[in-house]
């Protein structure tokens, strides 16, 4: 069976790596692929590099507002598209409020500042199993 | 912090005394603060000690309403103005750009033209405030020398500082897609330029904030600053430039982090640093020249999004161990960074806990009151070591411009964002809320509010500058570009005049960064979206 692969990227000019980074690494100790997608990216680069790379799940990082824009608008973009890859985002700006909305927009976990590293890499890990089945 | 070393992992004891410090000689190595090597202060405090530049960083949508906001913090007490761009800003990208649309004004304010530095400071009197930037610094430099001529005031007598990031913008933060050659010509150009044109102004002020809130500690955070001092300053003498005339306008702003003591050894082990470099290896001659300003910002990486009320303390702690170490400006980041660009309140709040510190606790009053302690002294002497220790280590690895391009301070800082991650996760680094004495979020409540209020990006400036650009002189702007892309093809010209003569044409930052990209055969837009107007 393939390893699970994970798209990791930040959201337009967010330049905060640190989040990103670090669960890059957890994932990866946790035997799944990671594709580190970086910075400077707009939903339809991350539809494109999600599909080249044939991704199981999309995980966003965020320390800017830009997500709350972008968020859905990849969650859209994807369903046009017909792809049924789950997208996750974890970041500290993110609010309650802020995560309601986005699981209303079809972003499958949400992960504020107070959640624990095992936490993030069970979802992406049951999630990605699911998407390759 | 790790049981028995500090944050940058130096071995603690359970107690110092004078066999720590035997080798210590208080003429070499300390002397009365204003006096060489300066590691107890940088002047003598002749004129009036005691206090330092309280500022908070700054600037949120457009330049009217952060022009509003400079005025509100000026009205509580706030000494000195320090504005930051917005993300688009920082990049080097107008506020109409693809990639901007929903950052513009979010984390700083946009500016982009001559038009938006003149608003900026409207009614702010640029000969009598400083203002410190975090700005692409030729731009910058341009917009507030404009803007001073705007005003009538002689753009001489500006005062402030304007951060140089050429070497690890692109790595971490401030990324402006341009070569390393070009990055470190606008930081040499604007530099030589505010020698002549801008004296009092701190043109190079080197910027070890934002680099260490990738999680560098206090060793890799002074070499890795140390090392683009240095470079910078070899380079500005290759151009003939005199040390004496940029070097005594030369500032650093440091990070403080939590760990107390070794943010105020840092500090002082940076001045006794610079001091002997400046003398020993650059021929400095002017004491001012060897006497470097500090300015701090404390450490936004230390904030939690947990229990932010915590970050208050913290912000207390770190400004505190800052005036113990008797440093020129003072910013604390405010409670609530960790999840939003700072509102109103946590500004007032990191204003009034300077002003408590300063009128209150009379921490200020004495010079490097540390001094001499067994523990701090040895601390720096430890510091100092080892900095110069990674400098030489970096440097013996050959020309930076190729250590840029092949990745390796990208390495350094990836390095340092897993391992600072690391820390956390196994509680090597305790962090009240984070790792240790957490509550369920639904307890965790105070302060939250604040969180809700965002700000929105300024859709209605993207159409404004978009209206503004139809309107414009077209042959006008074409030539001025047309004159940046010349002089950028010539390696050897300042960039500074026709910069500000493009600005006065009406061209926007955007433009003038995309034209010297090209001239440096890049893509006159890093995403291939924006075509080149020349």
């Amino acid at each position: 069976m393939r390893r699970i692969r994970v798209l990791i990227a930040t959201l337009g000019l967010d330049q905060h790596e640190l989040g990103a980074m670090a669960v890059s690494r957890m994932l990866r100790d946790a035997g799944m692929e990671v594709i580190y997608g970086g910075r400077f990216n707009l939903p339809p680069m991350l539809l494109r590099m999600a599909e080249e790379e044939d991704v199981d799940v999309i995980g966003l990082s965020c320390h800017s507002w830009e997500y709350i824009h972008y968020v859905p608008e990849l969650c859209d973009l994807l369903r046009e598209n017909g792809l049924d890859i789950p997208v996750v985002i974890g970041g500290s700006v993110i609010t309650a409020a802020d995560a309601e909305m986005l699981k209303e927009k079809g972003v499958a976990a949400v992960f504020g500042p107070s959640a624990r590293g095992e936490e993030i890499v069970e979802a992406v890990k049951t999630l990605g199993s699911r998407a390759h089945g | 912090m790790s049981g028995d070393r500090t944050q940058s992992g130096i071995p603690l004891q359970r107690f110092y005394g004078p066999r720590e410090v035997q080798d210590l000689h208080y003429e070499r190595d300390l002397n009365e603060p204003g006096s060489f090597p300066f590691t107890r202060g940088r002047s003598g405090g002749d004129r009036g000690g005691g206090t330092w530049i309280q500022r908070e960083l700054s600037g949120e949508g457009d330049p009217v309403r952060s022009n509003e906001q400079l005025k509100y913090l000026i009205s509580k007490g706030q000494s000195g103005i320090d504005v930051i761009g917005d993300s688009p800003t920082m990049a080097c990208l107008d506020p109409d750009h693809p990639l901007c649309a929903k950052a513009v004004g979010t984390q700083g304010v946009s500016l982009c033209c001559k038009e938006d530095y003149l608003r900026l400071f409207q009614g702010i009197d640029l000969g009598s405030v400083t203002v410190s930037g975090s700005l692409p610094s030729a731009f910058g430099i341009a917009g507030f020398y404009l803007a001073a001529r705007h005003q009538g005031c002689d753009p001489s007598r500006l005062r402030g500082s304007m951060v140089q990031a050429p070497f690890y913008c692109e790595e971490c933060g401030y990324a402006m897609h341009m070569p390393f050659d070009l990055r470190l010509r606008l930081t040499c150009d604007s530099i030589e330029f505010c020698t002549q044109e801008m004296p009092r102004f701190h043109a190079f002020l080197e910027d070890t904030y934002y680099i260490s809130e990738a999680g560098l500690d206090s060793v890799e955070e002074m070499a890795l600053g140390l090392v683009e001092i240095r470079h910078v300053v070899r380079e500005l003498l290759r151009k003939g430039v005199d040390i004496d005339s940029f070097a005594p306008r030369i500032a650093i702003l440091l990070n403080c982090r939590m760990d107390f003591f070794e943010e105020i050894a840092k500090i002082r082990a940076t001045r006794r640093l610079f001091a002997r470099m400046m003398r020993d290896e650059f021929g400095a001659r002017d004491p001012r020249s060897q006497a470097v300003v500090i300015t701090c910002h404390t450490s936004g990486l230390s904030l939690t999004a947990q229990q932010p009320v915590n970050n208050i303390v913290r912000g207390a702690i770190e400004a505190l161990a800052l005036v113990l170490a008797g440093v020129q400006a003072i910013e604390i980041s405010a409670f609530d960074e960790a999840y939003r660009t700072p509102s109103p309140e946590s500004h007032l709040v990191a204003l009034r806990t300077q002003q408590v510190i300063h009128l209150e606790s009379n921490a200020g009053k004495v010079m490097d009151p540390l001094g001499g302690s067994y523990y701090v002294e040895s601390l720096t002497n430890d510091l100092e070591r080892r900095v110069r220790k990674m400098i030489e280590r970096i440097e013996a690895m050959g020309d930076p411009a190729l250590l840029s391009d092949k990745g390796w301070f990208r390495s350094v800082f990836e390095n340092a964002m897993e391992r600072y991650a690391r820390q956390i996760r196994e509680k090597e680094l305790l962090k009240v809320g984070v790792n240790i004495h957490e509550i369920p979020d639904e307890e965790d409540t105070l302060l939250k509010d604040v969180a809700e209020r965002k700000i929105p990006p300024c859709l209605d400036r993207i159409e404004r500058i978009r209206k503004m650009k139809g309107r414009r002189d077209r042959a006008r702007i074409e030539d001025a570009l047309r004159a940046v892309l010349e002089t950028g093809r010539a390696r050897q010209e300042n960039l500074m005049r026709p910069v500000i003569d493009a600005f006065e044409a009406g061209a926007t930052m955007g433009e003038i960064a995309g034209v010297l990209r090209m001239a440096y055969d890049f893509p006159y837009d890093p995403l291939g979206l924006m075509e080149p107007p020349v």
